[in-house]
Formats: structure tokens, sequence, C-alpha cells
């Protein structure tokens, strides 16, 4: 099973997402990870929204964190566990900025994630946030990581099992659960 | 007439080449000025028009009056739904959505975003259908 979740900043998209991530645990059993791509390191402001996060999720998570190495994230959790993954956005521009990774190379790991996932019998439930309905970047680097955060968002939504927005606190279902729209 | 809306690098363009059978791509990002559609609706019975908010900004300096600019736009919309009525063909128009962020400091952007919701609204009162494209996935928001 996987799961896309995504919505503006404070939208509620991670609560919506844990809710989630813990009804699937209850139903399958086995161990419940987190996966944090933020790390605290010295910044006060990062340090304070990863507790405030911390303290909102609650007891019973296993957290990991990895900055932007999936694949050896996903070698952590055990087969039949659920993973939540908080978020695609921070994920991105630390793979752009802070690792030796092209894009290219990028997307392949999502890909594999995925598909590895599905092997291990691993519940994924991926959260991100959606920041191209805006005016289109003029800078070209801001362009770069548009694009690059738009193929990774149009990939797990084309390969996930449910796809949601949330507005509000409100999920809206864009597939599964009810069915795409179109 | 169908809108497909949606955000930056959101898909709408796949949406729209797994829905039409081999359309006519009228676009402002292979540099087709948009009042040249006709010609290109001349080889085919479905066109897609693409880069609004290009042919919007091409004529932000021409007509400083915004809803002058508006109506200009519109007269557009009018005038593809009366080829759709004589040939019998189908405009696709396709979109940016760009209302959802901060609101631009330079003023010259901030008419563009401004004539360009209101070419959707405009656009979307004229559609049979209307759709939402999010990451790749479209969901229909005329009812």
């Amino acid at each position: 099973m996987i799961a896309f979740v995504s919505g503006g900043a404070r939208s509620g998209k991670s609560t919506h997402a844990e809710a989630l991530a813990r009804r699937w645990q209850t139903e399958r059993g086995g161990a419940r990870y987190y996966l944090a791509t933020a790390r605290g390191g010295d910044d006060a402001e990062m340090q304070a929204r990863i507790e405030r996060h911390r303290r909102s999720r609650g007891e019973g998570w296993i957290t990991l964190e990895e900055p932007f190495d999936l694949l050896a994230a996903l070698d952590r959790v055990a087969p039949g566990s659920t993973l939540l993954l908080d978020c695609l956005t921070l994920w991105a521009s630390q793979l752009l900025y802070a690792s030796p990774l092209s894009e290219a190379q990028g997307i392949a790991m999502v890909e594999r994630m995925l598909s590895e996932a599905r092997r291990r019998d691993v519940a994924l439930v991926i959260v991100s946030n959606d920041v191209n309905e805006g005016m289109p970047p003029e800078d070209a680097e801001v362009w770069r990581y548009l694009a690059f955060l738009q193929r990774v968002h149009r990939l797990v939504a084309h390969e996930a099992d449910e796809v949601v927005q949330v507005v509000a606190g409100l999920p809206q279902v864009w597939k599964g659960r009810g069915g795409e729209g179109a | 007439m169908q809108l497909f809306l949606g955000g930056t690098c959101a898909g709408k363009r796949g949406v729209v080449r797994q829905r039409f059978d081999s359309p006519c791509w009228h676009s402002a990002y292979h540099d087709c000025r948009l009042e040249t559609w006709r010609m290109a609706a001349a080889s085919s019975q479905c066109l897609v028009l693409e880069g609004w908010e290009r042919w919007i900004a091409a004529r932000l300096t021409a007509e400083l009056d915004d809803d002058r600019l508006r109506d200009i736009m519109a007269i557009e919309l009018d005038a593809l739904r009366a080829w759709e009525a004589e040939q019998g063909g189908e405009a696709v128009l396709i979109l940016l959505e760009m209302g959802r962020g901060i609101v631009p400091f330079a003023p010259e952007a901030r008419r563009l975003r401004d004539l360009n919701g209101w070419l959707a609204q405009d656009a979307a009162s004229r559609c049979e259908r209307v759709w939402y494209v999010r990451n790749g996935l479209c969901r229909s928001l005329s009812y």
C-alpha cells in the first residue's frame, strides 16, 4: 500500500498522514516508523519545528533520520511494517543541493523505494508540500527545483494507491477510496 | 470546448495527450501567436491552445486597461466557440494556475496574475467541461 498526502503549509497534511499510518499499522500489524528528512542541526527554528512534529505524533513511532538516501532508510525498516516519510520537499532540496546525486539518480531512487516497499510489504505514506500553484518562478535555479519536485510528485501520485490533498485539515481524495474524479 | 487548469509542471500536457487523438497543438511555448490559431485549426478538428499567460504577457504593454485586455482575450474565446459551432471541431484550452502564491512585488506581474485569473473564469464559463490537473491526476471541476 502506498499513499501520497500533500497540501499547503499548515494544511493538516502531516496529521492526516500520521492517522493513516496508525490505521494501516492497526490493520496490518508490524512496527510503525517515521522517516524524517529534516535534520535538527544548529538551526533553532528548525529544531523547534521538529520538536513540535514529534510531540504531535505521540508515542509508538520508531524515528529514522535520513536527509536523502531513501533506500538506506528503507533497509532499516522491518518487512511488514508501516513507514511514514515526511517530507519530499525537503528531501528534494537536500538531494539537489546537499548530495552527490543527480536528478536522474534521485528519480531512480524514488522509483526503487516505491517498488522495494511493495516487495518488502512495507506500507508507505509519503508527505509533501504543494508549491506549484503560485506565479511560475523567474529564477532558473528555483525552476530546476520546482520541475524536479513536480516530476517526483507525478511519479509518486502515479504509483500510489491513494492520493490525498489536505485543505484546512479536510482530506480531498484524488485517487483510491472513491476513485479519481475523471 | 474543454479547459484543463493546473499549476506549474502539474502534468496538464500529459493528461491532454492521453485524452485527445492527434490534436493540433497551438503553443505559445513554440512561438505561435494566439491570433494565428485559425491557420492551425485548418489542419485538425481538435485544437489544443497552451501558453495563454504568454499571450497575455505579450499584450500587457500595448493595452494598459485591464478590463479592455480581459475583453480582448474573451473575444478570442468566443471566436473559438464560433469555430467549434461552424466546423464541428473541438478546442482544448490549457491554462496555468498561478494565483495561489504570494502577491508579486512587480506591478506587471500582478497584472499578469490578475488577467490570467480572469481569463480562467471567462474560459470556464464558456467551456462544457472544466478539469483541474494536479500531480498528473485530473478531476472535473464543473458539475
